[in-house]
Protein backbone atom coordinates (compact mmCIF):
# COMPACT_ATOMS: atom_id res chain seq x y z
CA UNK A 1 0.00 0.00 0.00
CA UNK A 2 1.25 3.50 -0.79
CA UNK A 3 2.08 5.41 2.01
CA UNK A 4 0.57 8.77 2.25
CA UNK A 5 1.99 11.90 3.50
CA UNK A 6 0.00 12.84 6.34
CA UNK A 7 -0.94 16.52 6.52
CA UNK A 8 -2.89 16.46 9.97
CA UNK A 9 -0.25 14.51 11.58
CA UNK A 10 2.36 16.70 10.68
CA UNK A 11 1.39 19.72 11.66
CA UNK A 12 -0.06 18.45 14.59
CA UNK A 13 2.98 17.38 15.94
CA UNK A 14 4.58 20.14 14.86
CA UNK A 15 2.19 22.47 16.80
CA UNK A 16 1.89 20.73 19.86
CA UNK A 17 5.78 20.33 19.84
CA UNK A 18 5.83 24.41 19.79
CA UNK A 19 3.26 24.42 22.76
CA UNK A 20 5.60 22.23 24.96
CA UNK A 21 7.88 25.01 24.28
CA UNK A 22 6.08 27.87 24.65
CA UNK A 23 5.07 26.32 27.91
CA UNK A 24 8.99 26.45 28.94
CA UNK A 25 10.40 29.56 27.89
CA UNK A 26 6.91 31.40 28.05
CA UNK A 27 7.20 33.38 31.18
CA UNK A 28 11.34 34.17 30.24
CA UNK A 29 9.98 35.86 27.20
CA UNK A 30 7.32 37.86 28.29
CA UNK A 31 7.65 41.36 27.16
CA UNK A 32 6.69 42.99 30.56
CA UNK A 33 6.08 41.57 34.18
CA UNK A 34 2.87 39.86 35.28
CA UNK A 35 1.82 42.64 37.40
CA UNK A 36 2.37 45.18 34.96
CA UNK A 37 -0.26 48.07 34.83
CA UNK A 38 -0.56 50.40 31.85
CA UNK A 39 -1.46 53.56 33.95
CA UNK A 40 -3.54 56.62 32.29
CA UNK A 41 -1.80 58.82 30.75
CA UNK A 42 -2.06 61.95 28.63
CA UNK A 43 0.31 63.27 25.54
CA UNK A 44 -0.37 66.15 23.28
CA UNK A 45 -1.29 65.78 19.78
CA UNK A 46 -2.11 68.78 17.56
CA UNK A 47 -1.57 71.13 20.42
CA UNK A 48 -4.79 68.93 22.44
CA UNK A 49 -4.44 66.99 25.44
CA UNK A 50 -5.47 63.51 24.70
CA UNK A 51 -5.81 60.89 27.50
CA UNK A 52 -5.77 57.27 26.82
CA UNK A 53 -6.65 54.87 29.59
CA UNK A 54 -7.11 51.29 29.01
CA UNK A 55 -8.13 49.02 27.72
CA UNK A 56 -5.62 49.68 24.81
CA UNK A 57 -5.98 48.59 21.28
CA UNK A 58 -3.44 45.97 20.10
CA UNK A 59 -0.11 48.55 19.09
CA UNK A 60 3.25 48.18 18.57
CA UNK A 61 3.62 48.56 22.71
CA UNK A 62 1.06 45.66 23.29
CA UNK A 63 0.95 43.22 20.53
CA UNK A 64 -1.94 42.06 21.56
CA UNK A 65 -3.54 44.97 23.43
CA UNK A 66 -4.46 45.40 27.05
CA UNK A 67 -7.22 44.34 29.07
CA UNK A 68 -9.56 46.55 31.30
CA UNK A 69 -7.29 46.95 33.98
CA UNK A 70 -3.89 48.25 31.65
CA UNK A 71 -2.29 44.54 31.87
CA UNK A 72 -0.68 43.37 28.96
CA UNK A 73 -2.55 40.55 27.17
CA UNK A 74 0.30 39.04 25.64
CA UNK A 75 2.73 38.62 28.62
CA UNK A 76 -0.91 36.87 30.58
CA UNK A 77 -1.06 34.61 27.80
CA UNK A 78 2.52 33.85 28.24
CA UNK A 79 2.49 33.31 31.90
CA UNK A 80 -0.39 31.47 31.69
CA UNK A 81 1.03 28.76 28.94
CA UNK A 82 2.89 26.34 31.04
CA UNK A 83 -0.32 25.78 33.53
CA UNK A 84 -2.61 24.96 30.78
CA UNK A 85 0.17 22.50 28.59
CA UNK A 86 1.63 20.91 31.56
CA UNK A 87 -1.63 20.88 33.57
CA UNK A 88 -3.38 19.17 30.49
CA UNK A 89 -0.45 16.79 29.64
CA UNK A 90 0.02 15.71 33.92
CA UNK A 91 -4.47 14.89 33.52
CA UNK A 92 -4.21 13.13 30.55
CA UNK A 93 -1.18 10.86 31.52
CA UNK A 94 -2.40 10.37 35.41
CA UNK A 95 -5.73 9.06 33.32
CA UNK A 96 -4.24 6.82 30.86
CA UNK A 97 -2.30 5.06 33.74
CA UNK A 98 -5.32 4.49 36.42
CA UNK A 99 -7.31 4.27 33.58
CA UNK A 100 -5.13 1.23 31.46
CA UNK A 101 -4.73 -0.57 34.85
CA UNK A 102 -7.86 -0.80 35.83
CA UNK A 103 -9.51 -1.80 32.58
CA UNK A 104 -7.03 -4.62 31.67
CA UNK A 105 -7.66 -5.73 35.38
CA UNK A 106 -11.57 -5.92 34.59
CA UNK A 107 -11.49 -7.01 31.42
CA UNK A 108 -9.20 -9.71 32.13
CA UNK A 109 -12.38 -11.21 34.38
CA UNK A 110 -14.22 -14.42 33.02
CA UNK A 111 -16.82 -12.91 33.84
CA UNK A 112 -18.39 -9.47 33.40
CA UNK A 113 -18.27 -7.39 36.52
CA UNK A 114 -21.60 -5.93 36.69
CA UNK A 115 -20.96 -3.62 39.38
CA UNK A 116 -18.02 -2.06 37.25
CA UNK A 117 -20.62 -1.80 34.14
CA UNK A 118 -23.09 -0.06 36.51
CA UNK A 119 -20.40 2.41 37.05
CA UNK A 120 -19.41 2.78 33.41
CA UNK A 121 -23.00 3.44 32.11
CA UNK A 122 -24.15 6.39 34.88
CA UNK A 123 -20.50 8.05 34.21
CA UNK A 124 -20.99 8.60 30.90
CA UNK A 125 -24.72 10.24 30.80
CA UNK A 126 -22.57 12.69 33.20
CA UNK A 127 -21.25 15.51 31.84
CA UNK A 128 -17.73 15.24 33.99
CA UNK A 129 -17.69 19.60 34.77
CA UNK A 130 -20.23 19.28 36.97
CA UNK A 131 -19.04 16.87 39.56
CA UNK A 132 -15.88 18.81 39.16
CA UNK A 133 -17.46 22.04 39.67
CA UNK A 134 -19.28 20.62 42.83
CA UNK A 135 -16.25 19.40 44.15
CA UNK A 136 -14.22 22.44 43.86
CA UNK A 137 -15.85 25.50 43.90
CA UNK A 138 -15.96 25.48 48.11
CA UNK A 139 -11.76 24.97 47.39
CA UNK A 140 -11.10 27.07 44.80
CA UNK A 141 -13.00 30.48 44.95
CA UNK A 142 -10.33 33.26 47.20
CA UNK A 143 -8.53 30.16 48.91
CA UNK A 144 -6.03 30.67 51.02
CA UNK A 145 -4.23 27.29 49.69
CA UNK A 146 -1.04 28.05 47.48
CA UNK A 147 -1.14 28.02 44.01
CA UNK A 148 0.74 25.18 43.48
CA UNK A 149 -1.81 23.49 46.05
CA UNK A 150 -4.46 23.89 44.52
CA UNK A 151 -3.16 23.09 40.96
CA UNK A 152 -2.48 20.00 42.28
CA UNK A 153 -5.99 19.13 43.96
CA UNK A 154 -7.55 20.44 40.65
CA UNK A 155 -5.48 17.56 38.64
CA UNK A 156 -5.90 14.79 40.93
CA UNK A 157 -9.78 15.41 41.06
CA UNK A 158 -10.40 15.70 37.54
CA UNK A 159 -7.82 12.90 36.48
CA UNK A 160 -9.56 10.46 39.11
CA UNK A 161 -13.07 11.67 37.68
CA UNK A 162 -12.15 11.04 34.14
CA UNK A 163 -10.87 7.10 35.01
CA UNK A 164 -13.94 5.12 34.01
CA UNK A 165 -14.30 6.45 30.63
CA UNK A 166 -10.66 5.64 29.40
CA UNK A 167 -11.08 2.20 31.84
CA UNK A 168 -13.90 1.24 29.65
CA UNK A 169 -12.60 1.68 26.56
CA UNK A 170 -9.73 -0.07 27.22
CA UNK A 171 -11.66 -2.50 29.28
CA UNK A 172 -13.88 -3.28 26.04
CA UNK A 173 -10.39 -4.02 24.08
CA UNK A 174 -9.34 -6.19 26.07
CA UNK A 175 -11.94 -8.20 26.02
CA UNK A 176 -11.84 -8.54 22.27
CA UNK A 177 -8.36 -9.47 22.65
CA UNK A 178 -8.70 -11.85 25.25
CA UNK A 179 -10.92 -14.04 22.98
CA UNK A 180 -8.08 -14.26 20.57
CA UNK A 181 -6.26 -17.54 19.40
CA UNK A 182 -2.97 -16.49 20.61
CA UNK A 183 -4.25 -15.60 24.31
CA UNK A 184 -6.20 -18.96 24.05
CA UNK A 185 -2.74 -20.87 23.32
CA UNK A 186 -0.72 -19.02 26.19
CA UNK A 187 -3.38 -20.10 28.51
CA UNK A 188 -3.01 -23.37 27.65
CA UNK A 189 0.54 -22.89 27.93
CA UNK A 190 0.11 -21.94 31.50
CA UNK A 191 0.71 -18.38 31.38
CA UNK A 192 -0.65 -16.30 34.31
CA UNK A 193 -2.81 -13.24 34.10
CA UNK A 194 -0.27 -10.92 34.86
CA UNK A 195 1.94 -12.17 31.75
CA UNK A 196 -1.33 -12.45 29.79
CA UNK A 197 -1.85 -8.67 30.63
CA UNK A 198 1.40 -7.64 29.93
CA UNK A 199 3.11 -9.80 26.97
CA UNK A 200 0.28 -10.81 24.86
CA UNK A 201 -2.87 -7.83 25.79
CA UNK A 202 -0.67 -4.74 26.10
CA UNK A 203 1.38 -4.59 23.12
CA UNK A 204 -1.71 -5.12 21.36
CA UNK A 205 -3.10 -1.67 22.73
CA UNK A 206 -0.50 0.13 22.13
CA UNK A 207 -2.08 2.73 19.27
CA UNK A 208 -5.09 2.69 21.08
CA UNK A 209 -3.06 4.05 23.96
CA UNK A 210 -1.38 7.06 22.11
CA UNK A 211 -4.70 7.96 20.69
CA UNK A 212 -6.54 8.27 24.22
CA UNK A 213 -3.57 10.18 25.41
CA UNK A 214 -4.28 12.91 22.51
CA UNK A 215 -7.98 12.67 22.65
CA UNK A 216 -8.16 12.78 26.77
CA UNK A 217 -5.93 15.98 26.52
CA UNK A 218 -8.88 17.69 23.91
CA UNK A 219 -11.54 16.33 26.60
CA UNK A 220 -9.42 17.82 29.32
CA UNK A 221 -8.83 21.39 27.66
CA UNK A 222 -12.29 21.62 26.74
CA UNK A 223 -13.52 21.01 30.86
CA UNK A 224 -11.00 23.29 31.54
CA UNK A 225 -13.03 25.65 29.32
CA UNK A 226 -16.11 25.05 30.55
CA UNK A 227 -15.34 25.22 34.17
CA UNK A 228 -13.46 28.82 33.09
CA UNK A 229 -17.00 30.11 32.06
CA UNK A 230 -18.49 29.21 35.47
CA UNK A 231 -15.18 30.87 36.72
CA UNK A 232 -13.74 28.00 38.61
CA UNK A 233 -10.00 28.32 37.29
CA UNK A 234 -7.28 26.18 37.45
CA UNK A 235 -4.89 27.12 40.30
CA UNK A 236 -7.12 29.56 41.77
CA UNK A 237 -9.98 32.05 41.24
CA UNK A 238 -9.37 35.46 42.43
CA UNK A 239 -12.84 37.10 43.20
CA UNK A 240 -13.26 41.11 43.97
CA UNK A 241 -17.05 41.60 45.78
CA UNK A 242 -17.30 45.54 44.75
CA UNK A 243 -17.99 45.22 41.62
CA UNK A 244 -17.59 41.21 41.75
CA UNK A 245 -14.73 40.34 39.36
CA UNK A 246 -13.81 36.80 38.54
CA UNK A 247 -9.92 36.73 37.56
CA UNK A 248 -7.54 33.67 37.38
CA UNK A 249 -4.58 33.89 39.52
CA UNK A 250 -2.19 31.98 36.68
CA UNK A 251 -3.48 33.42 34.17
CA UNK A 252 -4.23 30.03 32.48
CA UNK A 253 -6.18 30.26 28.79
CA UNK A 254 -9.04 28.86 29.67
CA UNK A 255 -9.24 30.35 32.87
CA UNK A 256 -8.41 33.88 30.87
CA UNK A 257 -10.89 33.31 28.31
CA UNK A 258 -13.40 32.69 31.07
CA UNK A 259 -12.93 35.95 33.39
CA UNK A 260 -12.75 37.78 30.20
CA UNK A 261 -16.08 36.27 28.33
CA UNK A 262 -17.97 39.11 28.95
CA UNK A 263 -16.15 41.59 27.11
CA UNK A 264 -17.67 39.79 24.01
CA UNK A 265 -20.65 42.00 23.99
CA UNK A 266 -18.05 44.72 23.97
CA UNK A 267 -16.27 47.22 21.77
CA UNK A 268 -12.92 46.25 23.12
CA UNK A 269 -13.52 42.73 21.85
CA UNK A 270 -9.57 41.91 21.39
CA UNK A 271 -9.44 41.41 25.15
CA UNK A 272 -11.78 38.51 24.65
CA UNK A 273 -10.71 37.38 20.94
CA UNK A 274 -7.00 37.00 22.07
CA UNK A 275 -7.50 34.25 24.69
CA UNK A 276 -10.22 32.79 22.56
CA UNK A 277 -7.43 32.81 19.36
CA UNK A 278 -4.92 31.64 21.82
CA UNK A 279 -7.28 28.66 23.17
CA UNK A 280 -8.63 27.74 20.10
CA UNK A 281 -5.12 26.93 18.46
CA UNK A 282 -4.17 24.89 21.74
CA UNK A 283 -7.04 22.88 21.20
CA UNK A 284 -6.93 22.49 17.50
CA UNK A 285 -3.09 21.47 18.01
CA UNK A 286 -4.20 18.42 19.45
CA UNK A 287 -7.36 17.68 17.53
CA UNK A 288 -5.10 17.73 14.53
CA UNK A 289 -2.51 15.77 16.05
CA UNK A 290 -5.45 12.96 17.18
CA UNK A 291 -6.62 12.99 13.59
CA UNK A 292 -3.42 12.18 12.12
CA UNK A 293 -2.67 9.56 14.49
CA UNK A 294 -5.88 8.55 14.10
CA UNK A 295 -5.88 8.32 10.08
CA UNK A 296 -2.57 6.30 10.19
CA UNK A 297 -3.41 3.86 12.79
CA UNK A 298 -6.43 3.22 11.40
CA UNK A 299 -6.67 -0.37 9.72
CA UNK A 300 -7.63 -0.97 5.97
CA UNK A 301 -11.56 -1.72 6.79
CA UNK A 302 -12.54 1.13 4.49
CA UNK A 303 -15.92 0.14 2.20
CA UNK A 304 -17.39 1.84 -0.01
CA UNK A 305 -21.15 2.13 -0.02
CA UNK A 306 -23.32 0.50 -2.52
CA UNK A 307 -26.00 3.02 -2.57
CA UNK B 1 -38.88 -2.58 42.56
CA UNK B 2 -36.02 -2.21 40.13
CA UNK B 3 -37.28 1.46 39.33
CA UNK B 4 -37.39 2.58 43.00
CA UNK B 5 -34.04 1.09 43.66
CA UNK B 6 -32.88 3.40 39.96
CA UNK B 7 -34.87 6.66 41.55
CA UNK B 8 -33.20 6.41 44.86
CA UNK B 9 -29.83 5.70 43.42
CA UNK B 10 -29.88 8.77 41.29
CA UNK B 11 -31.36 10.86 44.34
CA UNK B 12 -27.97 9.67 46.36
CA UNK B 13 -26.05 10.37 43.44
CA UNK B 14 -27.34 13.80 42.68
CA UNK B 15 -27.39 14.65 46.68
CA UNK B 16 -23.55 13.67 47.14
CA UNK B 17 -22.49 15.39 43.51
CA UNK B 18 -25.00 18.38 45.21
CA UNK B 19 -23.18 17.95 48.75
CA UNK B 20 -19.73 18.66 46.99
CA UNK B 21 -19.24 22.39 47.94
CA UNK B 22 -20.58 21.38 51.52
CA UNK B 23 -18.11 19.59 52.47
CA UNK B 24 -14.71 20.33 50.59
CA UNK B 25 -13.92 23.51 51.80
CA UNK B 26 -10.80 25.60 53.24
CA UNK B 27 -10.01 26.85 56.70
CA UNK B 28 -7.31 28.99 56.86
CA UNK B 29 -4.76 27.53 54.92
CA UNK B 30 -6.47 23.48 55.22
CA UNK B 31 -8.51 21.80 53.24
CA UNK B 32 -11.54 20.13 56.14
CA UNK B 33 -13.64 17.28 54.52
CA UNK B 34 -16.89 17.25 56.17
CA UNK B 35 -19.40 14.91 54.42
CA UNK B 36 -21.63 14.89 58.06
CA UNK B 37 -22.45 18.30 56.96
CA UNK B 38 -24.14 16.83 53.82
CA UNK B 39 -26.02 14.67 55.91
CA UNK B 40 -27.49 17.44 58.03
CA UNK B 41 -28.27 19.42 54.97
CA UNK B 42 -30.28 16.47 53.32
CA UNK B 43 -32.04 15.65 56.62
CA UNK B 44 -33.32 18.94 56.35
CA UNK B 45 -34.39 18.50 52.77
CA UNK B 46 -35.92 15.39 53.16
CA UNK B 47 -38.20 16.83 55.87
CA UNK B 48 -38.87 19.43 53.65
CA UNK B 49 -39.98 17.59 51.19
CA UNK B 50 -42.04 15.63 53.75
CA UNK B 51 -43.85 18.75 54.76
CA UNK B 52 -44.79 19.31 51.49
CA UNK B 53 -42.68 22.40 50.01
CA UNK B 54 -39.68 22.07 48.52
CA UNK B 55 -38.40 24.98 50.59
CA UNK B 56 -37.02 28.25 49.68
CA UNK B 57 -34.07 29.84 48.15
CA UNK B 58 -32.34 33.45 47.21
CA UNK B 59 -32.76 34.83 43.61
CA UNK B 60 -30.59 37.80 44.36
CA UNK B 61 -31.32 39.12 47.43
CA UNK B 62 -35.41 37.79 47.50
CA UNK B 63 -36.13 34.86 48.89
CA UNK B 64 -38.17 32.23 47.20
CA UNK B 65 -40.28 29.47 47.06
CA UNK B 66 -39.07 26.69 45.04
CA UNK B 67 -41.94 24.68 44.52
CA UNK B 68 -43.76 28.57 42.84
CA UNK B 69 -41.02 28.81 40.43
CA UNK B 70 -39.71 25.32 39.16
CA UNK B 71 -42.71 24.57 37.27
CA UNK B 72 -42.65 27.56 35.11
CA UNK B 73 -38.41 27.44 34.86
CA UNK B 74 -38.95 23.37 33.84
CA UNK B 75 -41.13 23.97 30.88
CA UNK B 76 -38.36 26.66 29.22
CA UNK B 77 -35.57 24.17 30.02
CA UNK B 78 -37.47 21.84 28.63
CA UNK B 79 -38.70 23.57 25.29
CA UNK B 80 -34.96 24.25 24.74
CA UNK B 81 -34.20 20.52 25.44
CA UNK B 82 -36.49 18.95 23.70
CA UNK B 83 -36.54 21.06 20.57
CA UNK B 84 -32.90 21.21 20.38
CA UNK B 85 -32.60 16.88 20.48
CA UNK B 86 -35.48 16.61 17.72
CA UNK B 87 -33.37 19.50 15.42
CA UNK B 88 -30.34 17.08 16.23
CA UNK B 89 -32.38 13.64 15.21
CA UNK B 90 -34.08 14.47 12.37
CA UNK B 91 -31.06 16.06 10.98
CA UNK B 92 -29.02 13.46 11.86
CA UNK B 93 -31.57 11.00 9.89
CA UNK B 94 -32.27 13.79 6.90
CA UNK B 95 -28.27 14.46 6.17
CA UNK B 96 -26.88 10.93 7.34
CA UNK B 97 -29.23 8.45 5.95
CA UNK B 98 -32.12 10.01 3.42
CA UNK B 99 -29.94 12.66 1.52
CA UNK B 100 -26.44 11.17 2.47
CA UNK B 101 -26.04 9.94 -1.04
CA UNK B 102 -26.25 13.46 -2.94
CA UNK B 103 -22.47 15.07 -3.37
CA UNK B 104 -23.42 18.63 -1.67
CA UNK B 105 -24.53 16.36 1.51
CA UNK B 106 -21.26 15.10 1.71
CA UNK B 107 -19.42 18.28 0.63
CA UNK B 108 -21.58 19.89 4.10
CA UNK B 109 -21.00 17.09 6.27
CA UNK B 110 -17.07 17.32 5.29
CA UNK B 111 -18.27 21.00 6.32
CA UNK B 112 -19.39 20.04 9.68
CA UNK B 113 -16.06 17.59 10.50
CA UNK B 114 -14.04 20.54 10.29
CA UNK B 115 -16.45 22.83 12.31
CA UNK B 116 -17.02 19.55 14.96
CA UNK B 117 -12.83 20.34 15.99
CA UNK B 118 -13.80 23.09 17.87
CA UNK B 119 -15.48 22.79 21.09
CA UNK B 120 -19.19 22.87 21.44
CA UNK B 121 -18.97 26.05 24.37
CA UNK B 122 -16.61 28.12 21.81
CA UNK B 123 -19.04 27.29 18.61
CA UNK B 124 -21.58 29.05 20.90
CA UNK B 125 -19.20 31.96 22.28
CA UNK B 126 -18.08 32.32 18.35
CA UNK B 127 -22.09 32.49 17.20
CA UNK B 128 -22.83 35.04 19.93
CA UNK B 129 -19.89 37.07 18.32
CA UNK B 130 -21.35 36.48 15.28
CA UNK B 131 -25.00 37.85 16.44
CA UNK B 132 -23.03 40.43 17.77
CA UNK B 133 -21.17 41.69 14.66
CA UNK B 134 -24.62 41.27 12.42
CA UNK B 135 -26.59 43.53 15.32
CA UNK B 136 -23.48 46.29 14.45
CA UNK B 137 -23.81 45.66 10.82
CA UNK B 138 -27.52 45.41 10.19
CA UNK B 139 -29.37 46.37 13.00
CA UNK B 140 -31.38 43.29 13.48
CA UNK B 141 -31.32 41.89 16.24
CA UNK B 142 -30.76 38.42 16.83
CA UNK B 143 -29.85 37.81 20.58
CA UNK B 144 -31.35 39.82 23.26
CA UNK B 145 -30.16 38.87 26.83
CA UNK B 146 -33.01 40.40 28.68
CA UNK B 147 -35.43 37.28 29.20
CA UNK B 148 -38.13 39.87 30.31
CA UNK B 149 -37.84 41.84 27.06
CA UNK B 150 -40.21 41.85 23.97
CA UNK B 151 -37.92 40.88 21.77
CA UNK B 152 -36.85 37.89 23.67
CA UNK B 153 -37.10 34.90 21.36
CA UNK B 154 -36.45 31.45 22.01
CA UNK B 155 -34.94 30.35 18.23
CA UNK B 156 -31.87 31.01 19.15
CA UNK B 157 -30.56 29.60 21.90
CA UNK B 158 -32.43 26.09 20.51
CA UNK B 159 -30.20 26.66 17.86
CA UNK B 160 -27.11 26.98 19.71
CA UNK B 161 -28.19 24.47 21.85
CA UNK B 162 -28.99 21.67 18.85
CA UNK B 163 -25.38 22.18 17.37
CA UNK B 164 -23.72 19.87 19.66
CA UNK B 165 -25.86 16.76 19.44
CA UNK B 166 -26.19 16.88 15.75
CA UNK B 167 -22.93 17.09 15.24
CA UNK B 168 -22.68 14.20 17.32
CA UNK B 169 -25.47 12.05 15.77
CA UNK B 170 -24.79 13.07 12.20
CA UNK B 171 -21.19 11.78 12.70
CA UNK B 172 -23.02 8.30 14.24
CA UNK B 173 -24.99 7.61 11.43
CA UNK B 174 -23.40 8.87 8.65
CA UNK B 175 -20.46 6.28 10.16
CA UNK B 176 -23.09 3.52 10.15
CA UNK B 177 -24.53 4.46 7.08
CA UNK B 178 -21.08 3.77 5.50
CA UNK B 179 -20.79 0.56 7.03
CA UNK B 180 -24.35 -0.62 6.55
CA UNK B 181 -24.30 0.47 2.54
CA UNK B 182 -21.05 -1.75 2.20
CA UNK B 183 -23.28 -5.09 2.86
CA UNK B 184 -24.11 -7.41 0.96
CA UNK B 185 -27.83 -7.63 1.75
CA UNK B 186 -27.71 -4.08 0.65
CA UNK B 187 -25.76 -4.98 -2.99
CA UNK B 188 -28.66 -7.93 -3.75
CA UNK B 189 -31.49 -5.52 -2.93
CA UNK B 190 -29.96 -3.50 -5.62
CA UNK B 191 -29.55 -5.81 -7.58
CA UNK B 192 -33.32 -7.03 -7.74
CA UNK B 193 -33.93 -3.50 -8.77
CA UNK B 194 -35.43 -2.12 -5.92
CA UNK B 195 -35.82 1.39 -5.67
CA UNK B 196 -33.22 3.51 -4.07
CA UNK B 197 -35.75 5.16 -1.28
CA UNK B 198 -37.06 1.29 -0.58
CA UNK B 199 -34.00 0.28 -0.01
CA UNK B 200 -32.81 3.05 1.90
CA UNK B 201 -35.76 2.65 4.04
CA UNK B 202 -35.88 -0.87 4.61
CA UNK B 203 -32.97 -1.90 4.99
CA UNK B 204 -30.92 0.72 5.75
CA UNK B 205 -33.02 2.79 8.03
CA UNK B 206 -33.67 -0.40 10.05
CA UNK B 207 -30.36 -1.23 10.46
CA UNK B 208 -29.11 2.15 11.05
CA UNK B 209 -31.89 2.02 13.94
CA UNK B 210 -30.63 -0.02 16.95
CA UNK B 211 -27.59 2.23 16.74
CA UNK B 212 -29.51 5.57 16.71
CA UNK B 213 -31.67 4.10 19.94
CA UNK B 214 -28.27 3.47 21.91
CA UNK B 215 -26.74 6.40 20.88
CA UNK B 216 -29.45 8.43 21.73
CA UNK B 217 -29.08 8.98 25.67
CA UNK B 218 -25.21 9.75 24.80
CA UNK B 219 -27.01 12.48 22.26
CA UNK B 220 -29.22 13.63 25.05
CA UNK B 221 -26.08 13.59 27.70
CA UNK B 222 -24.20 16.06 25.30
CA UNK B 223 -27.07 18.33 25.32
CA UNK B 224 -27.39 18.25 28.73
CA UNK B 225 -24.18 19.60 29.19
CA UNK B 226 -24.52 22.19 26.60
CA UNK B 227 -27.84 23.48 27.96
CA UNK B 228 -25.39 24.70 31.18
CA UNK B 229 -23.70 26.90 28.78
CA UNK B 230 -26.67 28.21 26.91
CA UNK B 231 -28.94 28.69 29.38
CA UNK B 232 -25.84 30.70 31.45
CA UNK B 233 -24.58 32.62 28.51
CA UNK B 234 -27.71 33.71 26.84
CA UNK B 235 -29.65 34.16 30.23
CA UNK B 236 -32.36 31.84 29.73
CA UNK B 237 -34.48 31.17 32.73
CA UNK B 238 -34.39 27.81 33.27
CA UNK B 239 -33.61 25.04 35.57
CA UNK B 240 -29.80 25.69 35.71
CA UNK B 241 -30.65 29.00 37.39
CA UNK B 242 -31.40 26.73 40.48
CA UNK B 243 -27.32 25.38 40.00
CA UNK B 244 -25.59 28.14 38.94
CA UNK B 245 -27.01 31.61 40.36
CA UNK B 246 -24.96 34.30 38.82
CA UNK B 247 -26.13 36.56 42.26
CA UNK B 248 -26.11 34.46 45.23
CA UNK B 249 -23.85 32.21 47.50
CA UNK B 250 -24.36 28.65 46.53
CA UNK B 251 -27.72 26.79 48.05
CA UNK B 252 -27.81 23.12 48.14
CA UNK B 253 -31.75 22.76 47.89
CA UNK B 254 -32.26 24.40 44.62
CA UNK B 255 -29.06 22.67 43.48
CA UNK B 256 -30.47 19.46 44.32
CA UNK B 257 -34.17 20.50 42.98
CA UNK B 258 -32.60 21.99 39.70
CA UNK B 259 -30.31 18.85 39.17
CA UNK B 260 -32.96 15.66 39.96
CA UNK B 261 -35.24 18.10 37.27
CA UNK B 262 -32.83 18.08 34.76
CA UNK B 263 -32.27 14.39 35.30
CA UNK B 264 -36.09 13.84 35.12
CA UNK B 265 -36.49 16.03 31.84
CA UNK B 266 -33.65 14.08 29.90
CA UNK B 267 -35.97 11.22 30.68
CA UNK B 268 -39.05 12.85 29.54
CA UNK B 269 -36.89 13.64 26.49
CA UNK B 270 -35.57 10.46 25.21
CA UNK B 271 -39.20 8.43 26.15
CA UNK B 272 -40.86 11.14 23.88
CA UNK B 273 -38.05 10.75 21.71
CA UNK B 274 -38.34 7.34 21.54
CA UNK B 275 -42.16 7.71 20.74
CA UNK B 276 -42.20 9.94 17.65
CA UNK B 277 -39.36 7.49 16.45
CA UNK B 278 -42.18 4.20 16.98
CA UNK B 279 -44.82 6.48 15.46
CA UNK B 280 -42.37 7.29 12.18
CA UNK B 281 -41.45 3.69 11.91
CA UNK B 282 -45.31 2.79 12.09
CA UNK B 283 -46.54 5.65 9.47
CA UNK B 284 -43.47 5.27 6.97
CA UNK B 285 -42.10 2.57 7.36
CA UNK B 286 -44.43 -0.25 8.28
CA UNK B 287 -47.36 1.62 6.25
Amino acid sequence: MQKRFSWSLWIGSILVALLIILGLVGPHIAPYEVDFQERLSSTVVDGKTVITYPPLPPSEAHWLGTDKWGADLLTLLLYGAPYTVFVTIAISFIRLVLGTILGLYIGIQDKPQAWWLSIENAWSYMPIFIPVYFLLVGVNINSELSTSGLVTMFIFTVAILGVPSVAASIRQKTEQIKETQYVLAAVSLGAGREQIIFRHILPHLKEQLVIILVTEMIAIMTLMGLLGMFDLFVGGTYMTLDPVIYKSITNEWAGLLGSYRSFVYGNSIWIFLSPLIAFILAIGSFTLLAKGLRDKFEQSYNRTPFI
Amino acid sequence: MAYVKQILGVFFLVIVICGGPIMLTTVKEEVVFAPEKVVSHSVYLIQQIAGGSLGTYYLGDYERSIAADILPFAISTFELLFTSVLIAVLAGLMFGLFLQRFGFVRKFQRLLDLVSTIPDFILIFLSILAAVSFYKLTNIRIITLSPTSDAANSWFPILLLSIGPTIFLLKVISLKYVQIGGEDYIKTALAKGMSIWHVLIHHVYKNIMPFLLADLKKTIAITVANLFIVEYLLNVVGLTRFIFSKSSAYQFNSAVMGLMGIIFLSLLVYLLIRVILYLFERVVVYK
